[in-house]
């Protein structure tokens, strides 16, 4: 066996690893940077750093939402920050079980006793803005009932004015914060209308329900805006699963129904489940896969979705002038990295990055499970550029957040996956584009 | 709950109705709008403010009724119980709503005059304190006619605070129950007092500067 990389993969590593270093020595220069304090204000943005991130530990659930928003839970921070991120707000208590009783009288009209045949007091599951429970109907379907906090809305309302006001003491480019921020906002105030959900669930059963994939079905009459009730979906989540110790060959089963899951969504790219979270996604006990919670539903304007798209052809060409073409458009880059060092610092970590992120789309498969992978994509989460402006079009805080949680999900199964498929869906959705236009 | 218990109740809600179009209903007019006569009325009620007065009465019935058929409610936490005996009045109130914001003052929430139903809800807060196991054994002095009554009286101003709120299905009477039966519940399952009187104790026996101790432990070595 030769160690000379001759595979597309092997030859790719080399590459990105060159870029990380790259990266890896920007974001050490800047950090260094503001330690001591050689930047125009860097202490004072240090300091607000940290006021920022302490003061999000006191906006609980919707400290949650934001975090999941700009990725910050999937490594896109130091680990300095993000610890202070994910210390309290995945642990957020369950509502008591009379609230609970009082919720729904109040919603649905009856008591749980009095509406299901059996009603489960203890929540399954308890996130940023509700939590679930398990109930069985009078015909015996088994169903889950979600239901919201109670004042929700209002706390987005001031959380989200409270979070403006600590990131514009953080970032410079108050204008470009505010269209971020009102992007988390919108999408946060859609996700606790359960009824604009329980739609969302009946068009994803429509699209995905098939012998692969498992969606729930929802019931309109047990919902209301604040209480959504849909079908029961049987199975363990990422962790429990792992635990369980399965074969690779299940690992990679699993793994290729959410790759297929995730390609399907850009070849329709009517909706996209933007919240590719782990426990938003359930191994069967029948070998199927199951997507659950679709308040984090997203339409991408046409035009950033296929400039979205061309990034991953055109890294792996490493067509350079492609790329700052796209760059420019998504307001990744906003002068020229030939003239501007700190444009070509940016222009350099996001090609790299860029390259790194389209290599599953290299050969005909790829292994997610691959250590080396893992590191590489760590090191360039880890070590992204922090600066005090905000940099690229407001929809890559989702985009982002759908893809790069599908890598971390992968890579956290282990699963090796045939991708060829793959790359003809975005060609073809490309090229279909390129007819159109 | 006896059949002649649910037709009292069926009495009182609908004479809740009759009171808000008329504040001096006769019981005829009730009596042909539950299908029923007079007399049937008559058999049960002295008057009409009996039957008004039975509708706040009713509730504490209802209240147990429907604990009665929650599973688990012996495992509900003090905080979970109060919240529980609270919403399920608001609840119960907030069919009602109009009725009671224009009677509850009198009927109940009058400071000089006791009622039938005060003494129902301070009955039920007695059990719900009783049958805690988790209460503190120093919290358990303050369980005495005076915490119900201090109780009965934050009913009071949560009534108040409902009237005024303007919250979608008064969620923020729900938040506020929710947060003050919390404070409640950490008072109470508070060790803080026992572990303090622990120490107290420990040292009162053991500290060589208690001079009753000291002596003891003296004559105890030299008779050794």
């Amino acid at each position: 066996m030769s160690d000379f990389p001759s595979s597309k993969y092997a030859r790719g590593k080399i590459f990105a690893k060159t870029g990380l270093k790259v990266g890896t020595n920007y974001a050490t220069h800047y950090l260094k940077s503001l330690a001591n304090g050689t930047n125009d204000k860097s202490a004072l943005h240090k300091k607000s750093a940290e006021q920022v991130f302490g003061e999000f530990t006191k906006l609980r659930g919707t400290a949650l939402k934001i975090a999941q928003s700009f990725s910050i839970d999937q490594g896109f921070l130091p680990e300095e920050f993000s610890e202070v991120m994910t210390q309290a707000q995945y642990k957020v208590p369950p509502i008591n079980r009379s609230l609970v009783r009082s919720i729904i009288k109040r919603e649905l009209g009856q008591y749980p006793e009095q509406l299901f045949m059996d009603f489960d007091t203890r929540a399954i599951a308890a996130a940023s803005i509700g939590q679930v429970h398990k109930a069985t109907l009078h015909d015996g379907t088994k169903v889950a009932v979600k239901i919201q906090y109670p004042g929700v809305r209002d706390t987005i309302t001031s959380d989200i004015a409270l979070a403006r006001s600590l990131f514009k003491r953080l970032v410079s480019d108050g204008p470009q914060i505010d269209e971020y921020i009102d992007e988390v906002k919108n999408t946060l105030i859609h996700e606790t209308n359960y009824i604009r959900e329980g739609e969302s669930i009946d068009r994803f059963h429509e699209r995905f329900s098939s012998h692969e994939v498992v969606t729930p079905q929802w019931i309109p009459d047990l919902s209301t805006e604040r209480v959504l009730t849909m079908t029961f979906i049987e199975g363990v989540h990422l962790d429990e699963f792992l635990n369980s110790s399965p074969d690779r060959e299940s690992k990679n089963h699993y793994g290729q129904i959410l790759w297929n899951f995730f390609h399907k969504q850009i070849y329709d790219h009517e909706e996209i489940h933007a919240d590719t979270h782990p426990g938003n996604f359930l191994f069967t006990p029948d070998g199927k896969l199951g997507v659950i919670d679709f308040g984090c539903v997203k339409s991408f304007p046409e035009e950033f979705f296929m400039d979205y798209l061309r990034l991953l052809p055109t890294h792996l060409h490493r067509d350079e002038p492609a790329i700052k073409e796209l760059y420019y458009r998504l307001g990744v880059l906003k002068a020229d990295p030939d003239t501007d060092e700190k444009e070509n610092q940016y222009y350099q970590f996001c090609m790299n990055f860029g390259y790194t992120f389209a290599m599953p789309y290299l050969e005909k498969s790829f292994d997610f499970g691959d250590p080396e992978y893992k590191k590489l994509i760590r090191g360039y989460t880890k070590n992204a550029p922090i600066t005090n402006e905000p940099r690229g079009n407001k929809h890559f805080i989702y985009s982002t957040r759908v893809h790069l949680g599908l890598y971390h999900f992968l890579m956290k199964l282990g699963a090796k996956v045939d991708t060829e498929g793959s790359q003809k869906v975005v060609e073809d959705v490309l090229s279909d584009a390129l007819n159109d236009e | 709950m006896k059949k002649e218990t649910k037709l009292k109740i069926k009495i009182a809600e609908a004479a809740t109705g009759r009171y808000i179009e008329n504040r001096r209903f006769t019981i005829q007019s009730l009596a042909k709008e539950l299908e029923i006569t007079p007399k049937q009325i008559f058999d049960l009620f002295p008057n009409r403010s009996s039957i008004l007065r039975y509708y706040y009465d009713s509730r504490i019935l209802i209240y147990r009724e429907q604990i009665s058929s929650i599973k688990e409610y012996s495992t509900f936490t003090l905080s979970e119980k109060l919240n529980n005996i609270f919403l399920s009045l608001l609840d119960q109130f907030s069919e009602h709503r109009e009725f009671v914001l224009l009677t509850y003052r009198d009927m109940v929430g009058s400071p000089v005059r006791s009622s039938a139903f005060e003494k129902l809800f301070k009955e039920a807060l007695r059990e719900i304190f009783q049958s805690d196991e988790q209460i503190a054994t120093s919290a358990k002095i303050l369980q005495n006619r005076f915490l119900y009554h201090a109780i009965y009286l934050q009913f009071h101003g949560l009534i108040l605070f409902w009237k005024n709120d303007e919250s979608h299905l008064y969620e923020n009477s729900m938040a506020l129950v929710d947060k003050w039966c919390a404070l409640q519940e950490e008072i109470f399952y508070s060790k803080i007092v026992d572990k303090g009187f622990d120490l107290g104790k420990f040292l009162y026996y053991n500290s060589p500067i208690n001079f009753t101790t000291s002596c003891a432990l003296t004559a105890k070595r030299s008779e050794a």
